[in-house]
C-alpha cells in the first residue's frame, strides 16, 4: 500500500480545520497564565473524532483510507493523560447570582456542565440555561473583536480612547449601566470608579426582570433593602402569589426546586408531603406542580394578597396596615381556606410572590411572612452587599436625568438594554459616547460607539455569590476562543489600569484569608470559598408600612384585557436567542419550539374568534406588536400572556428571524414598561396565519393509564393504586400461564433473554411526584450525546431529535382550569424489545447488561423499529443533521469543540435513541473492572446526563442485581409501575405514579 | 362405446377462426410496421420513467426527508405503493396457474397477457422496500452473506421474509411466464420475414421445433411450475401482510390479514387486468378472444374478493369491540371518525360498495361500467393501504406522539414515475411479444377436439351445440 | 422452414452455462479476497516526520512500550509520546542528526510533531486500551511484532471479525499481565494456561453490540 494515500476533499477541509488560526492559538499556549490547575492544550483526535463519526458512517472510510495526523504535546501538561476527561469546579452567573458548577474537561476542551453537588444553590443539580451555556461558549457568533462605530478596532485603540478621553480628570459625566453582578470585585471597583476614581459618574443596575420590586418591598415592610431567601425544605405550606420558583427564569430555581420536592418524597404510606397553592394568570411549571391551583388576573394578585393579609390580620399581629383591607377578595373561599391553612402551620409556611409584581405587594407578603413566624425559619431575609447600595442610582432616575442631557458617556457593562428597555433606547440616544461590554454585536452594541467583545464565564476569572450568599470563584477553563475580556477585566481599564481578572480575583480574595495561598486550591477544588456569607438581620415590621401602602390598597385591579409579558423559559430576556438547543427546547407548558406567541384560555381565543396559530396584533398604549396567538388551556380569561426574547434581526444565524418571517417569533419588548408586570391592553386578529412548531397535537390522556396518580389520602387507604391489577379490574394477561410455569413474567413467544450474573443488570426509575416539567433532562441529554439542532422546519415535520422528551397532558373535566402532568419518556429499554424484533440486519440488539442497545453504523434505515416501538421514543436521521449543524457557518470548528468525543456523531439515514448513556455506562465498568476486577460498578458511579442534570432528583439509575441500590429500592415501591404493561414489553424504565396534597376545602 | 350424447362446450373464441387464422391475429401485431400511436405512448411512458430515476436519484442525494414521513409516522407512501404493486402483481400467476389447475379453459385467452402485468407490477413493486431505507449503500446487509463482521441478518423480522417472499415469487413468475412463451416465440420466429426477428425470437425460442418430445417436456415443466406457483400466489401477500400483522400497533397487530390480504389482492388485480385488457383488446380488436364471456368471469371474481374484503373491513370492528383492547378500539374508532375519516369512506366506497354493482349481469357485461369499476377498484385498494399504513402510526399508544402525516410532492412524483416503468414494459410487450397464447388458445378451440372430426374423412365439421333432452329411459 | 443458427450454436448454451459459473465464483473469489481489511489495510506504513525505529529503540537499546506510551494502563488511548519524552534522551544523544531536527525544531518552537496515525479504527468503534491490557491481552496480539519493525506498519486487520476471533475465545490469546508489553511470547499449553487466566482475571469479553460501538 502506498504511503502517501490521497485524501478525500472531505478530509482536506479538515487539515484545514487542523491549520485553523483557534488551533493554533491552544497549540501554542500552554497553561492560563498563572493557573497551574488549567491547561488547554487541545487534542485534535477529539475533533477528528467528532469529525471522523460522521466521515466513517458516510462510508468514506471504507473507498479510502483518509490520513489522520496524531498530534500529541511538545510539553506533556500535568494532570493530563489523552482520553481521559478532567472535571474543574466553576460558577455560571445569571441573574445577578451564581450557581456551582462542574465542567468536564477533555483534553483542555470544556465539553459537558454538570452541577456542583457540594454547592447550596445547585446540590448537582442544574437547569436549562446551565446545560446550555456550554454552547454559548462555541457560538460562532458571539462577537470576536472590538468595534468603534461598527469598524474593527483593538483594546489597544480603546484603552488609548480612555486614556485620551476619559481620564481620570474627565469633565465628562459617564454613566455606568450594569447588569445584575454579584461579584465582590465588580462591587468594589464599581464603588472606587464612582466614589473615588471619577469626579462625576454614576452607577445604575438594570435588569429587565431582576429583583428590584422586592428589594424594595422588603424596605417598604422592614425599612431596608432585604432579599427573601426561602428555605422550602422548612416549609410545609407553599403559598405563590404569581411566584414561578421552579422555572428557570428565577434566580434560584435550581435550589427551589430541589428543596420544594425534596420536601414531596414520599417513599412509604407514613410519608407526609408539603401541600403548594399557586395563585397565577399564566398555567406555569409551579401552578402545575401546584396542588390547589387558582387562575387570577395579574392585576387581580395585590388584591388578592392585601385581601389574605386582611384575613391573616385578625389572627396575627403586625398585619395592622392591612386590616383595613375591603376588596372584592375579602371572603374569596381561597382566603379563608388559606388563612386556615397558614394559621394551622404557623413557622412552617412560606408566602412568596412574583418577582416582577409591585413593591407594595412583597411589602406585604414579607409581612405576613412575619407575622406567621416563618421570618427566620422557612425565609431568610438577607442583606445583600452589591444589590442597590448606596453608590447607586435607581433606573427611573437615569432614565430623566438621560432625557435631561445630564450625561455625556454612558458605558453600558454587559446586557443588552437597548433591546430590553425602550425607555432606555430612546434615553441612550442623548449622549455623545455609549461604550458597550457584550457576548454579541447586538441591539445595544449597534447603538454604541465602542462595542467591547466579552469573554464567556468559562473563559475567564471572575467571582461572587449564589442567591443565598454562598461566595464562589468562577474559574476559566479554556483560554478566550475570541480574546474577549471580563467585565472586572474591562471595569479595570477604566482606572487605567489593564489588570487580569486572575489578580483581580485574587486581590479582592486576598482581603479575605491571611494566606491565601493555602486556602485558594480549595477554593478552586471545591468551587465553594464561604456558604452563608450574607448578613440575617433580624427584621420588624415598620411603623410607616401602612401609609407606605395606602395608596395601592385602594387600587382596584382594572377590568377588561390585559397584556402580561414574562421573561421566556427558553431565551430568559433573549441573551440566549442564538442558543439552538435552548431555541429547540419545547416550552415546558405549551411544547412550543423556535418562537414566541400569544397565550390566552379558550374563552378569550373564542371570543376574539382566533385559533392556534392566528396572528394577533396586541397593542399596549400606542405600540403594537403582531404575533401568533396560542390556546393554553388553564389560562386566565380576558389576558394575553407573551414571553420576551425573540424577533432579532442581526445577532446570530439561530436567533435571527428570518426575512420571510416564518420563524424567529416577535419582539414583545415595545409593549413592555420596565416596572410592570402588566399593563391594560388591546387585542385584535389581523386575518393572517403564522406556523407555529409544537412538539405535542394532543393534550389529551384519552383515559389511558400511560400516567397514574392520586391524592395522598387515597393512597395511605389504598396503597396499590398505581397497579394495573388496582385500576384495570384484572390481572395483566399471561401472568397466570406464567404462574403454571413457574415464572413470574408473563409468558411471551419470544425466548427469553439470559443475562449472565457477572453483568450489572442496568435499570431506570423516574418520580413523577417530582417531576414539574422544567426539561433540563432534554438539553441534559443534547449535549451529552451530540444530538443535532435541526430547525424549526424539520420540528414542523415532527421529526423532533431529543432522545428524552417531556410528555405533558391536560387532565381533569374542566377544560378552561385542567390538571397539567409532565411526564419524561426516554427509552425504556424493554426486555422483550418490539423493535429488535423486526429490524431485518440486527442493528438493535440487546446487550448483555440489560440494554436495549441501538447500532449506528449497521443501521440501513428501515424505519421498522420506529414504527413498532409502542413508546415512540426512537429517532431518525431523516437529512444530515449532523452535518448542517457542525458544518454550516464561517467557522464550523467552533460548534464541533461542543461535542462529546465518546460519542459517534450519526448520519444521515440511521435511527436513533436514548442508550441510558452507555459511554458513561461503559467507562464505570472498564474502571470499576480494572480497580475490582467485576464489572458491576458501586451504586451510584454512574449517573445518566438526564440523571445527573435533574435538579429535582426525579431520575434514579443503577444495577438492578444489587437489591440495595437507590433504584431497586425504589423499583420496589407499590407506587412503582411500567407504562404499557400489558405489552409485556418488560420495560427497564418505570415510573413512580404522583400524589398530590389538595385542600379538602377547595376540592 | 357410451350411448350418451356427447355435448360440446359453448366455444371459447368467438367468430369464424380456425388456427391459421388465430396466428395471423396475433402474432401479426408483433410483426406488422410499428404504429405510430406506439411511439407516442411509449415516448410518455418513458418521460414518466424519467420522473421516477430523478425522483430516486435525489432521494438518495438529499435523503429519506424529502418524503413527508415524520416521527410516529416512519413508513408512508413508499410502503403503501409497494404493497399496492404487489397486491396487483397477484392476478398474472393465479390465473395462469392456478386456474390452469382447476382446467379453467377460458384463462387461455388472457393468462400471457395477465402474467406479463404480473411481472412488471412486481418490478414497481420491488423498486420500493429498496429505496425506501435510509442508507441504500448498505441495503445488502439484508441478505446473509458471510462477512468480515461476523454478522448475519436478523431471520426474526418480517421485512427479510419480504425479501425472500417477493423476490422467489417474481422468479417463478418470470419462468412460468417464458416457458409458456417458448413454443409463441417458435411460431413468430417462423412467421418472421427479417433477420433481426428471426434470430431474437429464435434465441428466445430456444430451438423449438414442435416436435413431440418438445410438447411431451414443455406440458411436464408447465405443469409443474403451474404447482410451484400455486402456494406463491397465496404465500407473498401473506408474508408481506406480515409485515404489519407481526408488529405490535394497534391496526397492524391482527390475525386476519394474510387471508385478507391475499383476497384484496386478486381484488385488485383482476381490476387491472380488466383495465389493461378492454383498452387491449379494442385498440387491437381481439374482441373474438378476449370475449365479454371472460370480462363477465372476471367481474364475478371481482364481486366475491371484494365482498371477502369489505367481511375483513367489518371483522376487524368486531375483533376490535370483542378483544377488549382499548388502543385497538381507539385506532378502529379514530379511522372512520379521526383526521383520517376521508381516507377510510373513500376505502370503504371504492372497495366493499363498488363491487356490489356486479351482482346484476348487465352490469358485469358491460364494458364501459367495467371499466369504470376496475379503476375504481385500484384507487379503492390504494386507500386501504394508506388507511392500514399511515392511520395506525398516526394514533398509536401514547397520545402524546400522535401526529399528523402528509406526503410531499416527492412522494407523488415516485408513485407516478412507477406507472412510466410499468407502461413502458408493458407496451413494449405489446409490441414485441405474443399477447395471447397462440398454443394454448389453439389447444381449446373446435377444431382442436377430435370429436369434431369424421374419423373416416378426416374432414373437420364445427361442432352444433344443443341442450340434450333429459333421458326418461333408464340405461 | 429456412435454418436461422449454424449448427456451432448448438454448444452456445452450454458453454455460456459454464462461462457463467467460472466468472460467479472469480468474482466470488476476487471480492472474498481482495475486499477483505486482511489485504486493504494490513501492512500500512506511512512515512513519518521522524524515521524513528521501533527496531532499534526496542529490540537493541530494550526499551519498555511503557516508556513512551506512558497512558496505556489507564486510558482507552495509548498515547504517543510528547516531545519531551524523546527529548529526555535526545539532549545529549545525536544531538546535532538531521533526522531528528524535527524534534528539536518542536522542543524549541512547542509545534507538535504531526506522526501519522498507523493503527485506525472506525470511530464507531471504541477501543480502550486500558480495558485489554489490564487483563493480559498483549500489545503484540494488535500491534505485531514492533520491536522487529524499522518502520512501523499495521500488522492486524482490525476488522470486526478479527476483534471478534478474541472477545469468543480469549482464552487463546490471553497472557499473564505481567508478559503483556513481551514481544515474541508463546507457551505450549496457551489454552490451558488461557483457561486459567481467563477464570483468575474474571475476563467476559463483550460479544454484545454496545460493547464497542456506541
Amino acid at each position: 500500500m502506498s504511503e502517501t494515500t490521497p485524501t478525500t476533499t472531505y478530509w482536506k477541509s479538515l487539515n484545514e480545520l487542523a491549520e485553523n488560526q483557534e488551533y493554533k492559538k491552544y497549540a501554542e499556549r500552554e497553561f492560563t497564565e498563572n493557573a497551574t490547575e488549567l491547561n488547554d492544550g487541545v487534542s485534535r483526535r477529539g475533533f477528528l473524532r467528532v469529525m471522523g463519526a460522521s466521515i466513517a458512517l458516510a462510508g468514506f472510510a471504507a473507498c479510502r483510507r483518509p490520513v489522520q495526523k496524531i498530534l500529541p504535546y511538545s510539553r506533556q501538561p500535568e494532570d493530563i493523560v489523552p482520553g481521559i476527561p478532567l472535571y474543574y469546579a466553576t460558577s455560571m452567573p445569571l441573574m445577578g447570582s451564581l450557581v456551582g458548577l462542574v465542567a468536564e474537561n477533555h483534553e483542555g476542551r470544556p465539553t459537558k456542565l454538570e452541577g456542583n453537588d457540594m454547592h447550596p444553590a445547585s446540590r448537582g443539580g442544574t437547569n436549562a440555561f446551565h446545560q446550555a451555556a456550554i454552547l454559548n461558549l462555541y457560538d460562532p457568533d458571539r462577537s470576536r473583536f472590538p468595534r468603534k462605530d461598527g469598524q474593527r478596532a483593538s483594546l489597544e485603540d480603546f484603552s488609548t480612547f480612555l486614556s485620551e478621553e476619559l481620564g481620570r480628570t474627565t469633565a465628562k459625566r459617564i454613566l455606568f449601566i450594569s447588569e445584575a453582578n454579584s461579584s465582590p470585585t465588580l462591587a468594589a471597583q464599581k464603588a472606587y470608579l464612582t466614589n473615588t476614581y471619577f469626579d462625576n459618574a454614576e452607577w445604575v443596575t438594570y435588569e429587565a426582570f431582576g429583583e428590584e420590586n422586592a428589594f424594595r418591598g422588603t424596605d417598604l415592610a422592614f425599612g431596608s433593602r432585604l432579599r427573601p431567601y426561602y428555605k422550602y425544605d422548612q416549609a410545609d405550606v407553599v403559598v405563590s402569589l404569581n411566584d414561578d420558583m421552579l422555572s428557570a427564569t428565577h434566580p434560584n430555581n435550581v435550589e427551589y426546586s430541589n428543596q420544594i420536592t425534596g420536601k414531596r418524597k414520599v417513599t412509604s404510606t407514613k410519608d407526609t408531603m408539603s401541600r403548594i397553592y399557586a395563585v397565577e394568570d399564566s398555567f406555569s411549571v409551579t401552578g402545575s406542580y401546584a396542588d390547589n391551583r387558582l387562575r387570577l388576573k395579574a392585576s387581580q394578585i395585590p388584591a388578592f394578597t392585601f385581601a389574605l393579609a386582611q384575613a391573616l390580620s385578625e389572627q396575627t399581629s403586625g398585619l395592622d396596615a392591612f386590616s383595613g383591607v375591603n376588596n372584592s377578595f375579602v371572603g374569596h373561599e381561597w382566603i379563608s381556606a388559606l388563612a386556615e391553612d397558614l394559621l394551622a402551620n404557623r413557622g412552617r409556611s412560606a408566602v412568596s410572590a412574583g418577582l416582577e409584581h409591585a413593591p407594595e405587594v412583597h411589602a406585604a407578603v414579607a409581612a405576613m411572612n412575619v407575622a406567621l413566624g416563618n421570618a427566620g425559619n422557612t425565609v431568610d431575609y438577607l442583606e445583600v452587599p452589591h444589590a442597590g447600595d448606596s453608590v447607586e442610582t435607581t433606573f427611573e432616575d437615569a432614565l430623566t436625568r438621560l432625557n435631561n442631557d445630564e450625561f455625556d458617556v454612558a458605558v453600558i457593562v454587559g446586557g443588552n438594554p437597548v433591546y430590553t428597555s425602550p425607555e432606555l433606547a430612546q434615553a441612550i440616544g442623548k449622549v455623545e459616547t455609549v461604550v458597550h461590554l457584550s457576548d454579541f454585536y447586538n441591539e445595544t452594541s449597534k447603538a454604541a460607539t465602542w462595542h467591547i467583545n466579552r469573554a464567556h464565564f468559562l473563559e475567564t476569572w471572575g467571582d461572587g455569590y449564589s442567591f443565598g450568599g454562598t461566595r464562589s470563584v468562577i474559574q476559566p477553563q479554556i483560554q478566550p476562543l475570541h480574546g474577549g475580556i471580563s467585565e472586572i477585566e474591562f471595569l479595570s481599564m477604566f482606572s487605567g489600569s489593564m489588570a487580569k481578572g486572575y489578580d483581580l480575583v485574587r486581590n479582592t480574595f486576598a482581603e479575605y484569608y491571611n494566606d491565601l495561598d493555602a486556602a485558594w486550591v480549595n477554593i478552586l477544588h471545591d468551587g465553594i470559598d464561604r456558604i452563608d456569607s450574607f448578613a440575617k438581620p433580624n427584621v420588624r415590621v415598620t411603623s410607616s408600612l401602612g401609609s407606605a401602602v395606602a395608596g395601592a390598597l385602594n387600587q382596584t385591579p382594572g377590568s377588561g384585557m390585559e397584556v402580561v409579558i414574562r421573561p421566556d423559559a427558553s431565551v430568559y430576556d433573549g441573551r440566549f436567542a442564538n442558543n439552538g438547543w435552548l431555541q429547540e427546547l419545547p416550552d415546558p407548558m405549551t411544547k412550543i419550539t423556535w418562537d414566541n406567541v400569544a397565550l390566552m384560555s379558550p374563552a378569550t381565543a373564542a371570543q376574539l374568534g382566533v385559533e392556534n396559530e392566528d396572528v394577533v396584533s396586541v397593542t399596549v398604549n400606542e405600540s403594537s406588536v403582531t404575533i401568533a396567538a396560542w390556546i393554553q388551556p388553564g389560562h386566565v380569561d380576558d389576558a394575553i400572556t407573551l414571553s420576551v426574547g425573540y424577533g432579532r434581526e442581526g445577532i446570530g444565524r439561530v436567533a435571527n428571524r428570518y426575512m420571510d418571517y416564518t420563524s424567529g417569533g416577535s419582539d414583545t419588548y415595545p409593549l413592555r414598561a420596565h416596572n410592570s408586570l402588566f399593563s391594560a391592553g388591546s387585542v385584535s386578529k389581523t386575518g393572517e396565519t403564522y406556523e407555529i412548531a409544537c412538539v405535542q397535537d394532543h393534550h389529551s390522556l384519552e383515559g389511558r393509564d400511560l400516567y397514574r396518580q392520586a391524592t395522598i389520602e387515597k393512597y395511605k387507604k389504598t396503597p396499590e393504586y398505581a397497579s394495573f391489577a388496582y385500576i384495570h379490574k384484572y390481572e395483566v394477561p399471561g401472568l397466570k400461564e406464567a404462574a403454571a410455569k413457574g415464572e413470574d413474567e408473563p409468558i411471551s413467544l419470544f425466548d427469553e433473554q439470559v443475562y449472565p450474573e457477572y453483568e450489572p443488570q442496568w435499570g431506570m426509575a423516574i418520580d413523577l411526584n417530582s417531576c414539574f416539567g422544567c426539561g433540563v433532562c432534554i438539553i441534559a441529554c443534547q449535549s451529552e450525546n451530540n444530538i443535532p439542532v435541526i430547525g424549526k422546519k424539520e420540528v414542523k415535520r415532527g421529526r423532533e431529535m431529543h432522545w428524552i422528551r417531556n410528555d405533558r397532558y391536560f387532565v381533569g373535566e374542566d377544560a378552561d382550569n385542567p390538571q397539567a402532568v409532565h411526564q419524561p419518556v426516554p427509552c425504556m429499554h424493554c426486555e422483550l424489545a418490539p423493535c429488535e424484533q423486526v429490524c431485518p440486519v440486527a442493528a438493535t440488539t440487546h446487550s448483555n447488561d440489560g440494554m436495549n442497545q441501538m447500532t449506528y453504523n449497521r443501521c440501513i434505515g428501515t424505519r421498522y423499529c420506529a414504527n413498532n416501538c409502542p413508546y415512540k421514543v426512537r429517532r431518525f436521521n431523516f437529512f444530515n443533521y449532523p452535518k448542517e449543524y457542525l458544518t454550516t457557518g464561517d467557522d464550523p470548528d467552533i460548534i464541533q469543540m461542543a461535542m462529546n468525543p465518546e460519542v459517534t456523531v450519526r448520519f444521515r439515514g440511521v435511527m436513533e435513541k436514548c442508550t441510558y448513556c452507555a459511554q458513561r455506562v461503559n467507562r464505570a465498568k472498564i474502571s470499576a473492572k480494572i480497580e475490582t476486577g467485576s464489572p458491576k460498578p458501586a451504586d451510584g458511579t454512574v449517573k445518566t446526563a438526564c440523571q445527573q442534570a435533574c435538579p429535582a432528583d426525579c431520575i434514579s439509575f443503577g444495577d438492578l442485581t444489587d437489591p440495595n441500590s437507590e433504584v431497586s429500592k425504589i423499583k420496589r415501591n407499590e407506587r412503582n409501575y411500567q407504562m404499557l404493561e400489558e405489552l409485556n414489553t418488560r420495560p427497564r424504565t418505570s415510573y413512580v405514579a404522583k400524589l398530590t396534597n389538595p385542600n379538602p376545602a377547595l376540592a | 362405446m357410451s350411448t350418451q350424447p356427447y355435448v360440446p362446450a359453448p366455444p371459447l373464441v368467438k367468430g369464424d377462426h380456425d388456427f391459421a387464422s388465430i396466428t395471423r391475429l396475433v402474432t401479426d401485431v408483433n410483426l406488422r410496421p410499428t404504429p405510430k400511436a406506439w411511439y407516442l405512448f411509449m415516448i410518455l411512458a418513458n418521460a414518466l420513467a424519467g420522473v421516477l430515476l430523478i425522483s430516486i436519484g435525489y432521494l438518495i442525494w438529499e435523503g429519506t426527508g424529502i418524503w413527508g414521513l415524520n416521527n410516529p409516522v416512519g413508513w408512508g407512501w413508499a410502503i403503501i405503493n409497494f404493497v399496492w404493486w404487489v397486491g396487483i402483481g397477484h392476478a398474472g400467476t393465479l390465473i395462469s396457474a392456478i386456474l390452469f389447475l382447476f382446467r379453467q379453459d377460458w384463462r387461455t385467452a388472457i393468462n400471457r397477457f395477465a402474467e406479463a402485468m404480473t411481472i412488471f407490477a412486481v418490478m414497481c413493486a420491488g423498486v420500493f422496500p429498496a429505496i425506501h431505507v435510509g442508507r441504500i449503500w448498505v441495503i445488502y446487509w439484508v441478505f446473509p452473506v458471510p462477512n468480515q463482521m461476523y454478522m448475519w441478518p436478523n431471520f426474526n423480522s418480517p421485512l427479510l421474509w419480504d425479501v425472500f417472499a417477493v423476490s422467489t415469487y417474481f422468479t417463478v413468475s418470470l419462468l412460468f411466464w417464458y416457458v409458456g412463451l417458448v413454443p409463441d416465440l417458435a411460431t413468430l420466429r417462423d412467421r418472421a420475414t427479417d433477420k433481426i426477428r428471426q434470430i431474437a425470437y429464435g434465441i428466445g425460442s430456444l430451438g423449438w421445433t414442435g416436435s413431440n418430445r418438445h410438447w411431451w417436456n414443455y406440458e411436464k415443466a408447465y405443469m409443474i411450475l403451474a404447482g410451484l406457483a400455486t402456494p406463491l400466489v397465496l404465500s407473498v401477500h401473506t408474508i408481506v401482510s406480515f409485515d404489519f400483522a407481526v408488529s405490535m400497533i394497534p391496526g397492524w397487530h391482527t390475525t386476519i390479514f394474510p387471508p385478507y390480504f391475499v383476497a384484496g389482492a386478486i381484488f385488485s388485480g383482476f381490476a387491472m387486468v380488466l383495465t389493461l385488457m378492454i383498452v387491449a383488446r379494442k385498440v387491437y380488436n381481439m374482441k373474438d378472444i378476449m370475449t365479454d364471456d371472460h370480462m363477465e368471469k372476471m367481474n364475478i371474481v371481482i364481486l366475491v374478493t371484494g365482498s371477502m374484503v369489505g367481511f375483513a373491513y367489518m371483522m376487524e370492528f368486531f375483533i376490535a369491540w370483542y378483544s377488549g383492547v382499548e388502543y385497538e378500539q381507539a385506532i378502529f374508532i379514530l379511522r372512520a371518525t379521526g383526521p383520517y375519516a376521508w381516507a377510510y369512506w373513500t376505502m370503504m366506497t371504492c372497495n366493499v360498495l363498488s363491487p356490489q354493482f356486479f351482482w346484476s349481469k348487465k352490469l358485469r357485461r358491460n364494458v364501459g361500467f367495467t371499466f369504470f369499476i376496475s379503476i375504481v377498484v385500484n384507487i379503492g385498494m390504494w386507500f386501504e393501504r394508506f388507511v392500514i399504513t399511515v392511520t395506525s402510526l398516526a394514533n398509536d399508544y401514547l397520545p402524546s406522539s400522535w401526529d399528523y402525516y402528509s406526503p410531499t410532492i416527492w412522494d407523488a412524483l415516485t408513485y407516478l414515475g412507477t406507472f412510466g416503468l410499468f407502461f413502458t414494459l408493458f407496451l413494449a410487450f405489446l409490441r414485441f411479444l405474443p399477447m395471447i397464447a397462440i398454443a394454448e388458445i389453439k389447444a381449446v378451440m373446435p377444431q382442436a377436439d377430435p370429436h369434431n372430426y369424421n374419423e373416416e374423412t378426416n374432414e373437420y365439421h364445427p361442432p352444433k351445440v344443443e341442450v340434450p333432452k333429459p333421458q326418461l329411459e333408464t340405461v | 422452414m429456412t435454418q436461422i443458427f449454424p449448427k456451432w450454436t448448438n454448444q452456445v448454451p452450454r458453454q455460456l452455462l459454464i462461462g457463467l459459473i467460472v466468472v460467479a465464483n472469480v468474482v466470488i473469489f476476487g471480492v472474498w479476497y481482495f475486499f477483505s481489511p486482511e489485504y486493504t489495510d494490513v501492512g500500512y506504513a506511512p512515512e513519518q516526520p521522524v524515521p524513528y525505529s521501533h527496531k532499534l529503540h526496542v529490540s537493541q537499546l530494550g526499551l519498555d512500550c511503557q516508556y513512551c506510551h506512558t497512558s496505556v494502563w489507564d486510558s482507552k488511548q495509548a498515547n504517543i509520546p510528547a516531545t519531551q519524552t524523546c527529548m529526555n534522551c535526545h539532549n545529549q544523544i545525536k544531538t546535532d542528526s538531521d533526522k531528528l531536527a524535527p524534534i528539536r525544531n518542536s522542543w524549541e518552537t512547542g509545534e507538535p510533531i504531526e506522526w501519522v496515525r498507523v493503527h485506525n479504527l472506525a470511530d464507531y468503534a471504541y477501543f480502550n486500551h486500558a480495558a485489554h491490557v489490564n487483563v493480559g491481552v498483549g500489545c503484540e496480539s494488535c500491534h505485531g511484532r514492533i520491536d522487529k519493525m524499522e518502520v512501523v506498519y499495521q500488522a492486524e486487520p482490525l476488522s470486526m471479525g478479527w476483534c471478534l476471533d478474541c472477545h469468543r475465545e480469549p482464552e487463546k490469546f490471553v497472557r499473564p499481565i505481567e508478559e503483556v508489553t513481551t514481544m515474541g511470547y508463546s507457551v505450549e499449553n496457551q489454552i490451558e494456561l488461557g483457561k486459567e487466566l481467563v477464570a483468575k482475571n474474571n475476563i467476559h469479553p463483550p460479544q454484545y453490540c454496545q460493547g464497542c460501538h456506541y
